[in-house]
């Protein structure tokens, strides 16, 4: 989960990334469209991260399994 | 009547008597201080005292490692050291080496000292703490099922972010094992890989709070993977699992906002990403519009066409200058064309005429200057304003009119 929680936040920096580059004046068409189309994944990646199902809490035994309510 | 003693032979003996008492010379005595006096001198002066009686106490300032807290009026306190004779006043008192707080207290002491090892021991130190997660998917809970801190949890959270999983391990919270069991709770949910762990319960008293003073929770939350959140009792209440924790919250309610990032917010960040990027690509293909403006725009300056058309209208221009020009030369003699022909009408022979002059013209088509220049029966022309007459000379007479 730490994985995916990384991830989340590097998709952040690299998105601030892509910023930068596209506020660059020597930047080609041709690159700023490549930059835009990745940011529009990326942010899209974001947006799908989120299980958007929202969640009945669990409540373990004293094993420590699951007993889903 | 027998022999007399001195007050000091007697006080003396007495000292000796407290002195050769084993029990005397280090004793515990509880009770509850009054009369409590921080001398200058480091000395501390106070009375213990309990429902029947009281007994004289004094902390010499060397002694004072022994006095972990500040002594203040009415606490329950046992006080270890040796009751003694002080001479002068022949009073007895207790030569305190060590006062510790009685019930609560030694908790208290209990809590300073365990406090003390694990931070020795490093399990409070920074470097430990581990970030807790921006963004969770999966917060564990481990807490009482019942009672306030779990549905402040789930109310809170839900409010902030319901697409958190939720996970809970029901612990016993207090009493008997209550630490065992909060500690195998944080065990449990490490298990799963959760994105942060929120520890705690809600308040209580020092005692009910106490498993989260205990070493064995102490270290399940040092051990843990997991990014924990410590949340016991209230803002007031601070344990061992605080200093343990990667994160304090101040109280069950605090750690789910800690925990749990807020949906709405996240969504803002998306939206802010997403305008950004759009408002950039859109600004980079605006500059690149005017670009091409800029150059179809020259380019057409550049075109045969447009030079051609430069010309055209230069010669047209030119033609009209010109042409100006001329006009202006034109009037400009004219002018001065009225103007001489407005002198010479001044000089003009016709006003002679009007005048009852002629003009005579020979048949050789010439004036007449000079009548040597005509002969006798020549035709000549008089001309007169409004007309010419022929005439014939007759005769020729000269005459001398002196010029």
């Amino acid at each position: 989960m730490a994985k995916k929680e990384m991830k989340l936040e590097e998709t952040f920096e690299k998105l601030n990334q892509i910023m930068d580059a596209l506020e660059k004046s020597d930047v080609s068409l041709e690159d700023s469209f490549t930059l835009y189309q990745e940011g529009m994944k990326l942010l899209k990646a974001c947006n799908d991260s989120i299980d958007k199902v929202e969640k009945e809490l669990i409540i373990l035994n004293e094993n420590g399994e699951a007993n889903e309510l | 009547m027998g022999q007399a003693y001195s007050v000091t032979e007697i006080n003396q003996y007495i000292k000796n008597l407290f002195v050769r008492d084993r029990i005397l010379s280090n004793i515990y005595i509880k009770g509850e201080v009054s009369n409590c006096k921080y001398h200058t001198s480091g000395h501390i002066y106070f009375t213990l005292k309990d429902a029947q009686g009281q007994l004289a106490c004094v902390m010499f300032a060397g002694q004072r490692k022994g006095l972990t807290f500040r002594l203040e009026e009415g606490q329950s306190v046992i006080a270890l050291g040796s009751v003694n004779v002080y001479e002068r006043d022949g009073k007895y008192q207790l030569y305190a080496n060590e006062i510790v707080l009685d019930g609560q207290g030694i908790l208290y002491e209990k809590f300073e000292r365990l406090k003390r090892a694990l931070e020795e021991e490093g399990l409070f130190d920074r470097d430990h703490k581990k970030p807790i997660p921006a963004f969770p998917t999966k917060v564990g809970i481990v807490t009482a099922s019942t009672g306030a801190a779990i549905q402040d949890i789930i109310n809170i959270s839900k409010r902030r972010n319901p697409y958190v999983q939720l996970v809970l391990y029901p612990a016993q919270v207090q009493g008997a094992g209550s630490a065992e069991s909060v500690a195998k709770g944080i065990a449990a949910l490490d298990r799963l890989g959760l994105d942060t762990i929120i520890v705690g319960r809600g308040g209580g008293s020092i005692e009910d709070l106490w498993a989260f003073n205990e070493e064995i929770v102490a270290r399940a939350i040092f051990q843990c993977k997991t990014p924990i959140i410590s949340a016991v009792g209230h803002e007031t209440d601070v344990t061992i699992a605080d200093f343990v924790s990667d994160l304090r919250a101040p109280t069950p309610s605090a750690a789910a906002e800690l925990a749990v990032n807020d949906y709405r917010t996240f969504q803002g960040l998306i939206r802010d990403y997403q305008r950004k990027l759009n408002r950039e690509m859109q600004q980079k293909l605006v500059g690149y519009q005017n670009k091409i403006k800029e150059l179809r725009l020259r380019l057409f300056y550049a075109s045969p066409a447009y030079q051609i058309k430069q010309k055209r209208q230069f010669l047209i221009d030119a033609e009209q200058k010109l042409q100006q020009h001329m006009n202006r030369r034109l009037m400009e003699k004219r002018h001065r064309l009225e103007l001489y022909i407005a002198r010479l009408e001044g000089l003009s022979p016709l006003l002679k005429l009007s005048k009852g002059f002629a003009l005579i013209v020979g048949e050789d088509e010439l004036p007449v200057q000079s009548i040597s220049k005509v002969a006798q029966n020549e035709l000549l022309t008089l001309s007169l304003l409004d007309g010419d007459m022929k005439a014939r000379v007759e005769e020729i007479c000269p005459k001398n009119r002196g010029c």
